[in-house]
């Protein structure tokens, strides 16, 4: 009951927050923006639409939306929002990473079916930076399993904060502009096939798959700021931590207005730096220096 | 370094045919007799529980006392080989040469007898007898130049390690004073320090480069493209396992307990055999030679699980011994599974269309009707997706090195969290070889000349043959409780201590993948009552043609790129200039990697050949220079003596 209401919950606002974050990012770089309700509106319309597919294709581009928008319900599903979380105690943070391995290989399969030069160039990508960013993605999470916690997703939450715990968020925030396709590595809002990593990924779809992409695009990237939010001070239970979320959702825009794009082979550098900001936070929790 | 393989049966007259069919269905049934022999000890490992002899032949000398004897660590390798002879012998009931299958069951059997192996005489012959029937199955297509150089680096890699082998296990034997695994294991608390460090480091090279481990995985690469599917499939499935149960019977058994330096060196040679292998394997586009560079990676992925369970063996962590040990033996299972479908599914592919150059195929999903789906479960699986069966190993391997990440010392924790990043970011990297593979291979519009008509699919025997491998990578995927609780009750008669199955793994599979699976239906119940407009893909106007289509050099170039300071690649392109300078009648690209351990392993060969032509200074042949050699000797003889 409380994991439906919290997935409902999430899925609900996944879509205010994208158009919060639309129109900060708007007003931050001087210009008025939509709606935040406008995603909702977007969602409503292509619910509506017929879907195209290209001729001859396999079964997999039809059900890949589907399969993403289970990746995301079940990474919101899992959130410790409320310890001990039922479907957390058995899907611990190194399954996270192979769930979102799943969602990812599936709609890479499906660009590369989709016969488009563009897509698979975004599968191409897509793949490049989600292998390259999985290894901080785990070691930025695996803090309280070095204290002994195990590696339920609730551990991250019972450590102490202190140099350790700003370095593996340091790290996670760098992961989370990747896997939310945020400025430094991507472009939401570009218009040019060329450099659209996610976008271009989805090019071919329409209508309510394109919906559906959309709405577990939102959920993921919610489930990323309520993780992030997880590793800030905030003691063992959850929802204590969810007042960081709003700070994530004022962050991002400000990033993504204050850095430009990085050039396609200067993102691995940044990757690293995650990997080695991770690395030297789980040092410092083994060997208890400065924590 | 492409080896095209061609097609291997060459139509004959009649009588010849009958007689083809015959040794065909010989082999077949030869094979699955040895495949109901391994599934026998194997039950007879499981069931019992405890070393069961079998027979114990008495040599002239006592050092050739032939002993065999089922172990309960023999048994998960007995049982992956019934598997993979069962599956192949389908497969080649149809496919391939025809004597193909005789030399499977040979070689088959040699592995069976080096599992049940108890005494040094014995697994010395069977070791051997294994390598060079292998080493015949290699040598299939011997015909041509590359098959013969492939087979001739297989066989000296393979005899050098078997003299590695020999020297471990020769040393061992001297110490404890008898022939016998069961005396060397009683003698083996008593081994000094040195000969325990020695002994290991032998049995390293000799049962390591038979795994292919970095940096003795040389030959792999080289022989699985040229042998047979059927042959690559045992090789890789079944083979490299039996080279890892020989590691494990030295290290847990013969000369246990290992020092904590020895898990320490496995989990990084492990974590490099991982990455290298992964990495190797994207910039390749010849999909056998990338499946055997995949052998590798998952070699590593299993040598990291053994590393910690010796290192936490040695620092009296039992239950992290125990744990890790299950990992390493549940992958080793998986990893034959995965591995032999895909070999044979490539080899579906070879027989499709007459190439496995990523470059050239493409779009055959709707052409191997039977062969791409299963094809694709295969994919899923070795990239560790729930609920396939790699996902439930790896996430045992990434538990036991959590487990033991910390308390045990600076250097181990070093290792193993080297070792998890080195694991996550090969997950990665393996992930996107197999959405290149599969993507390039079987996706898309089809890259072949259009002169010639795509036939599709009918399913026959070989069929049922990765049917059976697909359906037993699910199963252990979905519900890993059939295959952990063995392999848990085998790890505890191993070790001697309980094995504990982490408690969420039974339901963790499906948990995971339920609510994905819900919506993949999801939508095909949509589009069903809502419909789906097919149209042609959107190029920005100009035609779609296959040759737009993104191109595995392409789809791993980013990576290339990003990891040249391991694979050195070099690119060359050539434009013709036809009459204008704007619109070249030609632009090729070619590009290539170096290898550097393959490198090392010429410029040795180039060395010890140079040593050996310096030594023919010595040798010139003439009887006189050798008499004087003799001479020589009775007088340094004779001095000395005085």
């Amino acid at each position: 009951m409380i994991l439906l209401a919290q997935v409902l919950a999430i899925a609900g606002l996944a879509p205010l927050v994208q158009g919060v974050m639309k129109r900060l990012r708007a007003n931050l770089q001087g210009r008025p923006g939509p709606s935040p309700l406008q995603p909702y509106r977007d969602l409503a319309k292509l619910a509506n639409k017929e879907v195209l597919l290209p001729n001859g294709v396999s079964p997999i581009p039809l059900i890949a939306p589907g399969i993403a928008l289970g990746v995301a319900v079940t990474f919101a599903a899992l959130l410790p929002i409320v310890v001990p979380n039922a479907l957390g105690s058995i899907v611990d943070i190194i399954a996270l990473v192979f769930l979102l391995g799943l969602g990812r290989f599936v709609l890479t399969l499906a660009a590369l079916d989709s016969r488009s030069a563009f897509a698979g160039m975004a599968a191409s990508r897509e793949m490049t930076f989600g292998s390259l960013v999985e290894p901080a993605l785990l070691l930025a999470l695996l803090g309280g399993a070095v204290v002994g916690k195990g590696t339920h997703l609730w551990s991250v939450m019972d450590v102490p904060f202190g140099l350790a715990g700003t370095l593996a968020f340091a790290a996670f925030f760098l992961v989370l502009l990747a896997e939310t396709a945020r400025v430094p590595i991507d472009n939401q809002e570009t218009h040019y096939e060329l450099t659209m990593i996610h976008e271009g990924l989805v090019l071919e779809y329409s209508g309510w798959q394109l919906a559906m992409l959309q709405l577990a695009g939102f959920i993921r990237q919610l489930c990323f700021f309520v993780l992030a939010s997880m590793l800030l001070p905030g003691g063992a239970e959850g929802w204590r931590h969810l007042p960081w979320v709003l700070a994530i959702i004022c962050m991002v825009p400000a990033v993504e207005t204050l850095f430009a794009k990085l050039r396609l082979f200067e993102v691995p550098q940044l990757f690293a730096t995650a990997l080695i900001l991770a690395a030297t936070s789980i040092g410092l929790r083994v060997f208890g220096v400065l924590v | 370094m492409l080896h095209d393989i061609g097609d291997p049966v060459a139509a004959g007259p009649e009588p010849a045919q009958a007689k083809l069919a015959l040794i065909r269905s010989a082999g077949v049934a030869a094979t699955c007799a040895v495949a109901a022999l391994a599934a026998a000890v194997a039950m007879a490992g499981f069931a019992r529980g405890a070393i069961v002899p079998v027979a114990t032949i008495q040599g002239s000398v006592a050092a050739l006392t032939l002993t065999a004897a089922i172990t309960p660590l023999s048994a998960p390798f007995c049982a992956l080989l019934a598997i993979l002879a069962v599956a192949v012998a389908l497969w080649c009931a149809r496919r391939g040469a025809a004597q193909d299958p005789l030399l499977i069951a040979a070689f088959t059997a040699a592995m069976l007898l080096v599992l049940i192996a108890r005494s040094v005489a014995l697994f010395l012959f069977a070791w051997e007898a294994m390598s060079l029937i292998s080493a015949f199955l290699v040598a299939a297509h011997h015909e041509r130049r590359g098959v013969r150089r492939a087979t001739f680096t297989y066989l000296v890699v393979a005899q050098s390690g078997a003299l590695c082998v020999l020297v471990a296990l020769t040393l061992l034997a001297v110490a404890a004073g008898g022939t016998s695994f069961d005396a060397i294991a009683a003698h083996a608390p008593l081994l000094s320090p040195a000969v325990r460090d020695t002994v290991f480091v032998f049995a390293l090279l000799g049962f390591g480069s038979k795994a292919g481990l970095i940096p003795l995985h040389f030959w792999l690469p080289r022989a699985h493209p040229v042998a047979p599917p059927s042959a690559s499939a045992m090789l890789s499935g079944a083979m490299l396992k039996v080279a890892l149960f020989g590691l494990l019977v030295v290290t847990l058994e013969l000369a246990a307990p290992g020092a904590p330096w020895w898990g320490i060196v496995l989990v990084g040679l492990g974590t490099l055999s991982a990455i290298g292998g992964v990495l190797y394997a994207l910039v390749d586009h010849d999909l056998k030679r990338l499946l055997a560079y995949h052998s590798v990676e998952n070699v590593g992925i299993i040598v990291i699980g053994i590393g910690v369970a010796l290192a936490a063996r040695s620092g009296g962590n039992s239950v992290l011994a125990g744990l890790a040990l299950l990992a390493a033996l549940f992958h080793t299972i998986n990893h034959g599974l995965f591995k032999a479908l895909l070999f044979l599914g490539a080899g579906a592919v070879n027989d499709a269309e007459g190439t496995v150059d990523l470059e050239r195929l493409g779009g055959l999903w709707g052409q191997l009707v039977w062969t791409a789906p299963l094809f694709l479960i295969g994919c899923a699986a070795i990239v560790g997706l729930p609920p396939f069966n790699g996902f439930a190993s790896e996430w045992l391997t990434f538990q036991s090195l959590i487990g033991g990440m910390v308390g045990n010392g600076l250097t181990m924790t070093v290792a193993f969290v080297a070792a998890i990043a080195g694991l996550a970011l090969t997950g990665g990297l393996a992930a996107a070889c197999f959405v290149k593979v599969f993507g390039m291979v079987f996706l898309g519009g089809s890259r072949r000349p259009s002169a010639r008509a795509a036939v599709r699919e009918r399913p026959d025997a070989s069929t049922i043959g990765m049917g059976l491998l697909a359906a037993l990578c699910i199963l252990f995927g979905v519900v890993p409780a059939l295959a952990v609780v063995p392999l848990a009750a085998v790890v505890g008669e191993t070790l001697h201590v309980p094995a504990r199955i982490p408690p969420a793994l039974p339901a963790l599979p499906l948990t995971v993948a339920l609510l994905p699976l819900a919506g993949a239906l999801f939508c095909v119940m949509l589009a069903g009552r809502r419909g789906v407009r097919s149209v042609p893909t959107w190029t920005c106007g100009s035609p779609v043609t296959p040759a737009a289509q993104y191109t595995a050099t392409a789809f791993s170039k980013p990576l290339r790129t990003i990891f040249a300071f391991v694979l050195f690649p070099d690119r060359q392109r050539r434009y013709e200039v036809g009459s204008s300078p704007w619109f070249p009648s030609l632009i090729s690209y070619r590009t290539r990697s170096r290898y550097i351990v393959d490198e090392a392993a010429r410029g040795f060969a180039a060395a010890v050949l140079r040593f050996a032509r310096g030594s023919r200074l010595v040798q010139s042949g003439s009887l006189r220079l050798y008499v004087a050699y003799a001479v020589a000797a009775l007088i340094v003889t004779v001095a000395l003596a005085r």
